[in-house]
């Protein structure tokens, strides 16, 4: 528990320093906010008054807590581009699809890649570990944007079952939603599921290596109760870290997947915000694609220590 | 061992072949990369365009070939920054320990959990498009995952007998972190330059084709695929054959890397 | 089938595929174990005693070859070519096994209670609360106290004593025929060693079981065994009575291991003190993170005070985490968090280490190892460097061809020859060497012991001899401390302690030792008893809890270190005190 505690602190603290390095970078770019909103032909007393009144004249620190209150109250200001929007606005437009999809891909990913990994430790060191190891490498060096593409190509062109146009948003059919973003969710998990089960199978191949598995058969255990009873548990505490890594990786992969599929995510708000400097938008997409992450972290080290007692215990 | 390390063997071979067709593009390319004609527009593979032209009728043999080169350079500078700054960083903070140490492996470990495409594109909203500025985010996000590996080496070494032994002799500390430690992790840095390369070469093919990355004219793979989504109905090949050529030059180091590992393990 | 027959092994050949062809390590091996009987198998490492354990407990591994010719039949039954579920049935249930490394044997994520009770899960139709009930019962009668929690808990909870004891309990569950145990007390300490081993007669005397018992110390066969066979090389090459092979042995393998330890014939110290140790403490650092800010030190070495005089060989003993190399590392000065006066007369301790594996650069050659002391000696010419490494070299007793070569390439012994070497290159006149011989082979022991011996005397050398084993240290040294928790409990001169052993923890360590148990003449059980009885020590006596003689004044104040009126023996007890 004071483990959690620990590492409760920790995170909130990680929170705060990202998001203060982000305002503080932000502020220091060239390129003016009030200079966008009233134009190039804006007369220096209009300017300095829109300063004022947006508070940009205080020092950065103060200007940062400032947005920092705004921002616990869900107030992450104007956009820039969009002026009829607010920034929490265009964020939960976009937030769910992205979210949807990332666990689509987590699911797709679990479902696949376990078996297979096991299957892989199983005859490790035979023809079948062979090719499995050899097509995870090879599905591994593909990246997923051109996984998308092909993916397109194979579905929409040859086998005509995928419309490359038919995105309907959440809200309106979720379940049309999900159809849609079978493929999209895929080509985000191809790459990560070679990952995960080339890992997990050395995970395991390493364990059965180990003293306590020959200790176990020893006592009489056959090679499934050695493998599911003994072996699993060690196996998948590694792994667990790695998943980790792997929500962070689907995040990313969805937010230039849905470049491909043309999805209305955060992906293509924050790379649009990007290419048309909304850096309100672009800061808090930030700060939330960064806080998914962190909370993702957190909550993995917590199934950390359930699943390994020397954890617990420490 | 009687067995072969054919993961290392077939990844040199895919990295070789990739490295000979960069180089042969600095000198000559079957097309000009920048011509445009008319007369050729979006045309299959052929004898004359072995790949196939796109939307312009440039040839995408050649235009594959000079985007590899960008790759690569991009890839390569990306690990010599994060390369050098990561080993001084690591070899440091985990030969000396203390509070440096904590405070930079925190640092480290916030950066790490993040997938390094996302990282970049943050960069890149600071610093803008274009090759320099990509080399210049990609670099300073590899120098942490770059330093991590080499501290866990450096720590686990140093509490060798060996380094002990250095010590008590009267070796100073930098002699025994560079003459007497990193020898010992050669192959473990060369692993994590090859790993490092190839997510260089991700990050920057995802960049460039959500247009974030290299700014045209200047050659690269994952251009030539965000152009070529645009007419992936009408001339296909231009898609493939780029993305083909970025799968191939990771699975060439993501080979090695693994050949790497299968000899540290021997 | 005779009646009182149960293992029988014929012609057992074994074989592993290298590069240049099979490997042969067992070579036509054939013994029996009869019914009720405990045999050793004693040998050096690669003697093929523990490739007979596995092959026996069918855990080969895969690319082992076994001779067609080979048989092993458990009560007349042949076990090579059974199935795998005939084999199953009797893994665990006629036959267990209790292993070396009782820290990696167990399962570190599964409750204790559902290991030891799984040969029952696998081999009887007990329900689980009757397998609990049975679990319990055979926690205490490897002597845990207290088994209803201990099931509950974790492996890592446990010390290794502990763990070693429940893998005991593990093997007995099921009331085998047959025990194997594989080098089941080489990973503890001498005092738990002896507890173990006792532990192992009790069983065989209340149960029955056979044991096969497979060690490579002919003592703590002698202690336990009925009869012994020797191992060297793949053969079985002497067999009898243990008392037959420890008083006759007939194979000239088995009298070097019989044969006894060097002796320190010539006294060459002197008057002259070389390192005065002054009320020494020595901390480790506790780094907290950096949330917490919490950074505290703890104490190892509790005012520490001793002198070595010039050319003698200072032993230091105790038990594994008393602190001896915390000792050793603060005089060569890899420790610098100490108050207290370190006087070494200006030397640079050199140091020889115990693992030979991981004391040489694994990356450097061995010529390159040995110059870098002549380097650091600022001797610039190459040529000069390379000669004096040929003469070290040869005066180590290798050839200067293995300056080519690298580390991985020299065996265990040779590796440690080259870091006596690297230290006496250095320059220095005192060496420190911590547990320098104790991972070596028996054999391979006494000629490091007579080789440092030898440049002893040629270089005019001061040793600070640091080992678990007394033996050793009564052959090697002039002046002995030992310590307990940090601190010096009794100090003198070697014969004098050996002889009149005043502090309870030295005699306590003196009759775990098996070769002296006889002149001592203590009952273990009395050991036993004490093992667990206790929680921590507050003020008082830091040996208290662990104390035969112990009374309640013992726990009021802490002894300290006083004269016993011998010459130069000091020891730290309340009974002296008195």
């Amino acid at each position: 528990m004071k483990y959690l505690i620990k590492k409760f602190i920790a995170l909130i603290i990680t929170l705060l320093v990202i998001s203060m390095l982000t305002f503080i970078a932000f502020s220091l770019i060239p390129g003016d906010a009030v200079l966008s909103r009233l134009g190039i032909n804006a007369t220096p007393e209009a300017i300095a008054n829109m300063r004022a009144q947006m508070g940009l004249d205080d020092p950065v620190i103060i200007r940062y807590f400032r947005w920092l209150a705004g921002a616990l109250h869900g107030d992450f200001g104007q956009s820039m581009r969009y002026s009829t929007m607010t920034v929490s606005q265009l964020i939960s437009s976009r937030l769910p699809v992205t979210i949807i999809m990332a666990v689509m891909s987590l699911i797709i990913i679990a479902l696949i890649s376990l078996p297979l990994g096991m299957l892989s430790a199983r005859v490790s060191g035979k023809w079948l570990d062979g090719l499995i190891s050899q097509v995870t490498q090879v599905i591994m060096s593909i990246p997923s944007f051109f996984l998308g593409i092909l993916l397109t190509v194979v579905f929409g062109l040859i086998f005509k079952v995928f419309d490359v146009g038919g995105y309907v948003s959440p809200d309106k059919d979720f379940w049309g939603c999900v159809h849609f973003l079978i493929l999209p969710a895929t080509a985000v998990a191809l790459p990560r599921i070679a990952m995960v089960v080339k890992y997990l199978r050395n995970s395991v191949v390493t364990e059965m290596k180990k003293d306590y598995v020959r200790t176990a058969v020893s006592k009489g255990a056959g090679k499934r109760w050695v493998l599911y009873r003994h072996v699993l548990r060690n196996a998948l505490i590694p792994v667990i870290t790695f998943v980790a890594m792997v929500v962070a990786e689907i995040l990313a992969g969805s937010l230039v997947i849905e470049q491909v599929f043309n999805i209305p995510g955060m992906g293509r708000l924050l790379v649009s915000s990007i290419s048309t400097r909304d850096y309100p938008v672009v800061q808090a997409a930030v700060l939330y694609i960064t806080a998914i992450v962190v909370i993702i972290n957190f909550i993995v080290d917590a199934l950390y220590q359930v699943a390994d007692p020397r954890i617990r215990n420490a | 061992m009687r067995k072969y390390n054919y993961s290392l063997i077939a990844g040199l071979i895919i990295t070789a072949f990739m490295l000979a067709v960069t180089i042969t593009a600095h000198f000559w390319t079957p097309y000009s990369v920048t011509a445009m004609s008319s007369m050729s527009k979006n045309l299959p593979p052929s004898a004359a365009h072995l790949m196939g032209t796109d939307n312009f009728g440039r040839d995408v043999l050649s235009r594959v070939m000079s985007g590899c080169g960008t790759t690569f350079f991009i890839g390569m500078c990306t690990v010599v920054i994060g390369a050098v700054f990561g080993t001084i960083v690591g070899a440091v903070t985990g030969y000396f320990g203390g509070i440096l140490d904590a405070v930079i492996m925190r640092i480290n470990d916030v950066l790490l959990s993040f997938p390094s495409v996302l990282l970049a594109l943050i960069f890149i909203s600071f610093l803008g498009t274009g090759k320099y500025k990509i080399i210049i985010a990609l670099g300073v996000m590899f120098i942490p995952s770059f330093a991590r590996i080499v501290r866990s080496e450096v720590i686990r070494i140093k509490s060798q007998d060996y380094v002990k032994s250095a010590r008590v002799m009267g070796a100073g500390s930098l002699r025994i972190i560079f003459v007497h430690i990193i020898p010992n992790i050669r192959v473990s840095m060369l692993t994590a330059a090859a790993v490092g390369f190839n997510n260089a070469v991700l990050a920057e093919a995802s960049m460039s084709y959500l247009g974030l990355g290299v700014v045209p004219p200047e050659p690269s793979l994952g251009l030539m695929l965000s152009e070529a989504q645009q007419y992936i109905f009408v001339a296909p090949w231009y898609a493939l054959f780029p993305g083909i050529v970025i799968a191939l030059i990771i699975l060439g180091f993501g080979l090695i890397s693994e050949g790497l590992r299968g000899l540290a393990q021997k | 089938m005779e009646e009182n027959e149960l293992l029988k092994v014929r012609d057992l050949t074994i074989s592993f595929p290298t590069v240049s062809g099979m490997h042969t390590v067992l070579d036509h091996i054939s013994f029996d174990v009869k019914k009720g009987e405990i045999v050793g198998i004693v040998g050096e490492s690669g003697s093929g005693k523990s490739m007979t354990s596995l092959a026996v407990m069918d855990l080969l591994p895969d690319h082992a070859v076994v001779d067609p010719g080979s048989s092993i039949s458990l009560q007349g039954r042949q076990m090579l070519g059974m199935s795998e579920e005939e084999l199953r049935q009797i893994k665990g249930n006629e036959i267990s096994m209790v292993f070396q490394e009782p820290m990696t044997s167990l399962n570190p994520v599964m409750k204790i209670g559902r290991q030891v009770g799984e040969p029952l899960r696998l081999h009887t139709d007990l329900s689980e609360e009757e397998i609990n009930a049975r679990v319990i019962d055979e926690l205490g009668q490897v002597g845990l106290v207290g088994a209803e929690k201990l099931v509950e808990q974790y492996p890592h909870e446990f010390s290794g004593g502990m763990r070693q004891r429940v893998m005991i309990a593990m093997a007995i569950i099921n009331n085998p025929s047959l025990i194997i145990a594989d080098e089941p007390t080489t990973a503890l300490d001498v005092t738990v060693q002896a507890q173990i081993l006792n532990l192992f007669k009790k069983i065989h005397e209340e149960k029955g079981s056979s044991i096969l018992f497979i060690s490579h110390d002919l003592n703590v066969i002698r202690e336990v065994c009925q009869r012994v066979i020797v191992m060297y090389k793949g053969h079985i090459v002497e067999e009898g009575s243990v008392d037959q092979v420890m008083n006759h042995p007939r194979h000239e393998y088995t009298k070097t291991l019989v044969a006894s330890m060097p002796d320190n014939a010539a006294d060459t110290a002197s008057d002259k003190v070389l390192v005065h140790v002054d009320h020494l403490n020595v901390y480790y650092k506790l780094r907290g993170g950096i949330l917490s800010g919490k950074t505290g030190r703890s104490q190892i070495l509790k005012d520490v005070s001793f002198d070595i005089f010039d050319g003698e060989i200072f032993g230091v003993v105790g038990e594994s985490g008393c602190g001896k190399s915390t000792l050793a590392k603060a005089l060569a000065g890899l420790n610098k968090e100490y108050d207290g006066t370190i006087q070494t007369n200006g030397l640079r301790p050199q140091m020889v280490f115990q693992d030979p594996f991981s004391s040489l650069n694994p990356a450097r050659k061995i010529g390159w190892i040995m110059e870098e002391p002549l380097k650091l000696r600022g001797i610039r010419d190459k040529a000069q460097r390379k000669s004096m490494v040929n003469d070290c070299l040869q005066q180590i007793g290798l050839d200067p061809s293995f300056a080519d070569r690298y580390a991985n390439e020299l065996s265990g012994g040779q590796r440690q020859r080259i870091s006596i070497g690297t230290a006496i290159l250095r320059g220095e006149k005192f060496i420190i060497a911590d547990e320098a011989v104790s991972a070596l082979d028996v054999t391979v022991q006494s000629q490091i012991l007579k080789l440092l011996l030898r440049l002893q005397k040629e270089w005019g050398l001061t040793i600070m001899f640091i080992s678990h084993d007394l033996n050793v240290v009564r052959h090697m040294c002039r002046r002995v401390i030992v310590m307990y928790k940090g601190q010096i409990v009794e100090t003198a001169d070697v014969e004098e302690l050996y002889d009149h052993p005043r502090h309870p923890y030295t005699r306590m360590l003196f009759d775990s030792v098996l070769s002296d148990r006889k002149r001592h003449n203590v009952k273990f059980d009395s050991m036993n008893r004490l093992l667990f009885t206790a929680g921590a020590s507050t003020g008082g006596c830091p040996f208290y809890n662990r104390c035969f003689y112990r009374s309640d004044e013992c726990r009021k104040k802490e002894p300290e270190l006083l004269d016993t009126g011998k010459k130069g023996h000091k020891t730290r007890c309340c009974r002296l005190a008195k």
